[in-house]
């Protein structure tokens, strides 16, 4: 769903919200933002030509290890839908470039290597190879927070932290 | 009757459609944007129906149902939610009576019946709906009598939606209450597991509030504060939003692994200021830091495990069940990326979670302090399937 509002550069600008174990697509310069991005990975990818936007968000790496199958909770079947909807939205899948945020290891219990956020990142990125879509920028790891908005206008990728820091991926 | 959990999880799944069909519609006549933040749904008492409502006034709408579901159900806004959509309605603030009524009337049509219709496809049934009744009422008595009597007997089930609207200070629930026993008949057609009986539904309500209560006694000892538990309750509600409910605002959160019966995750989140505060009231001679930094850490860990005992304590009483707690893991971060690893780990196993959601005010109102438990939905339905009746 779509708004207008004023952006903070003054411009009109429109949001769309993608909440977890979601996604969206949009064929403006509508920006696409999500928030809480902890372990979970915001994969964007984005057909520069026709100017088709895509945003997942997804909590697990692969769909094979848990028991229900909703497409954009995981990794892989999330980049599938979305690649298949951006498609739809008249996108060309081998234009397609990519940007990778989150995936954070928030939590360390048991001392085991069981980092969802690292295994999240991992399997976008295996995916992202063997569809050739190139990842543009990428701000992912580390044990922090972050949310962040998509501006198709800009081509660029906004990252906002939880102690207020800002940092622009393009 | 046992209610069957993946029933339980469609019915939610047919009041967030209701809702996000509801706020689309708002959307659309506004002209401003209103998501549908999320929906659950819970099983709550009279006492927890008292704790919602009381000292608001409300405006609903009350449709009886006959058919596949016969009933009351009740549609509630806070007036002043109400007041604000409709001067958004009107871009007026001088909405007129009847206007205002058609509103939240129309509002109460649309999401109900999004729910209803949903049911009865789900059911294969049709189910009737009356014209929508207008009220106005001060707290509970918004609420049929009969689900008053119900909450006090066996509580009853509250779907709630938050919706918010994306660029402009309004953040309101719609609630919607289903008449108890026709309701409960429908969970328990054909119970596939997880399953939890009927009779022990009241347990559910023991569990939310024993913990949160033996967590705030610890809290006392350990300041010195005054502490209160002002809501306490189980909700139901898909894993997706649980980062959503809490917010992006910036917590001071210890989470914690529960391993027994059942297994689970526990999160204690402090906002910045009364971190400050409970830290500040553990140090000898009232030591105080600036912001928060490695003092105010060593203290919420240390007043976090101490919660975490006394919350577990609390379980176990009810359960008879034995629960042991990990280590803190402390973490200084939005509340909604400090739920996020913790959703993706019960997300290998589950889509929905109920969710033991507690607010303890500490110091009269000045701050507080939020516990939710997420215990393993599986795990917890055996737990509770093999109480004594009571």
């Amino acid at each position: 769903m779509a708004t207008d509002l004023v952006g903070t550069d003054n411009r009109h600008a429109s949001r769309e919200k993608v909440g977890i174990a979601d996604l969206a697509v949009v064929t403006d310069d509508t920006q696409l933002i999500t928030s809480g991005l902890g372990s979970c990975l915001a994969v964007v990818l984005f057909d520069p030509k026709q100017g088709v936007s895509g945003l997942l968000h997804a909590m697990l790496p692969r769909a094979s290890e848990a028991r229900d199958s909703k497409p954009p909770k995981f990794v892989d079947t999330g980049i599938d839908a979305l690649v298949s909807e951006i498609e739809a939205a008249g996108g060309d899948p081998t234009r397609l470039q990519s940007w990778l945020v989150g995936g954070s290891q928030m939590l360390e219990f048991s001392g085991g290597d069981d980092s969802i956020g690292a295994r999240n990142i991992d399997a976008a990125r295996r995916i992202l190879s063997s569809r050739s879509i190139p990842i543009v920028d990428v701000d992912v790891g580390g044990s922090h927070g972050r949310s962040i908005a998509f501006r198709p206008a800009e081509q660029s990728l906004a990252v906002r932290t939880a102690d207020g820091s800002t940092k622009t991926l393009s | 009757m046992r209610l069957d959990i993946r029933e339980l999880g469609q019915f939610n799944r047919l009041a967030s459609n209701g809702a996000k069909r509801a706020a689309r519609s708002l959307s659309q006549l506004t002209g401003t944007d209103i998501t549908v933040e999320v929906t659950d749904v819970s099983l709550v008492t009279n006492e927890v129906l008292a704790e919602t409502f009381s000292g608001y006034e409300f405006v609903g709408v009350q449709v009886g149902l006959a058919g596949g579901l016969a009933g009351e159900t009740v549609l509630a806004f806070e007036r002043s939610n109400a007041q604000t959509l409709q001067s958004l309605l009107l871009d007026t603030s001088g909405a007129d009576r009847s206007l205002a009524q058609s509103g939240v009337s129309e509002l109460g049509n649309i999401m109900i019946g999004g729910f209803i219709d949903g049911w009865a496809n789900h059911l294969g049934e049709a189910i009737n709906m009356t014209p929508p009744t207008y009220l106005e009422a001060q707290g509970t008595r918004i609420l049929p009598r009969e689900t008053i009597r119900a909450a006090g007997d066996k509580g009853v089930f509250l779907f709630e939606s938050r919706l918010e609207a994306l660029n402009e200070n309004l953040d309101f629930s719609i609630y919607m209450l289903p008449e108890y026993g026709e309701f409960v008949q429908m969970l328990s057609r054909s119970p596939t597991e997880p399953a939890i009986p009927a009779n022990k539904l009241r347990a559910f309500d023991g569990l939310a509030k024993r913990g949160a209560h033996r967590a705030a006694e610890q809290i006392g000892m350990m300041t010195g504060i005054a502490t209160d538990v002002n809501v306490s309750q189980i909700r139901f509600v898909p894993l997706a939003d649980v980062p959503a409910k809490v917010g992006d605002d910036r917590s001071v959160g210890v989470v914690f692994a529960l391993s027994g019966m059942p297994s689970g995750y526990l999160v204690i989140l402090f906002d910045e200021l009364s971190a400050g505060s409970v830290a500040e009231a553990m140090m000898p001679g009232g030591m105080a830091e600036d912001g928060i930094g490695p003092m105010t850490e060593g203290a919420v860990k240390e007043l976090g495990n101490i919660m975490t005992s006394g919350f577990i304590d609390g379980w176990a009483n009810v359960l008879g069940t034995s629960i042991e707690h990990s280590p803190p893991n402390y973490i200084h971060d939005m509340s909604s990326s400090i739920m996020s690893p913790v959703v993706a780990k019960l997300g290998q196993r589950q889509e929905y979670a109920f969710v033991i959601d507690s607010t303890i005010e500490l110091d009269g109102r000045t701050g507080q302090c939020d516990i939710y438990a997420l215990p393993d939905e599986r795990e917890l339905a055996k737990t509770l399937s093999a109480l004594p009746a009571g």
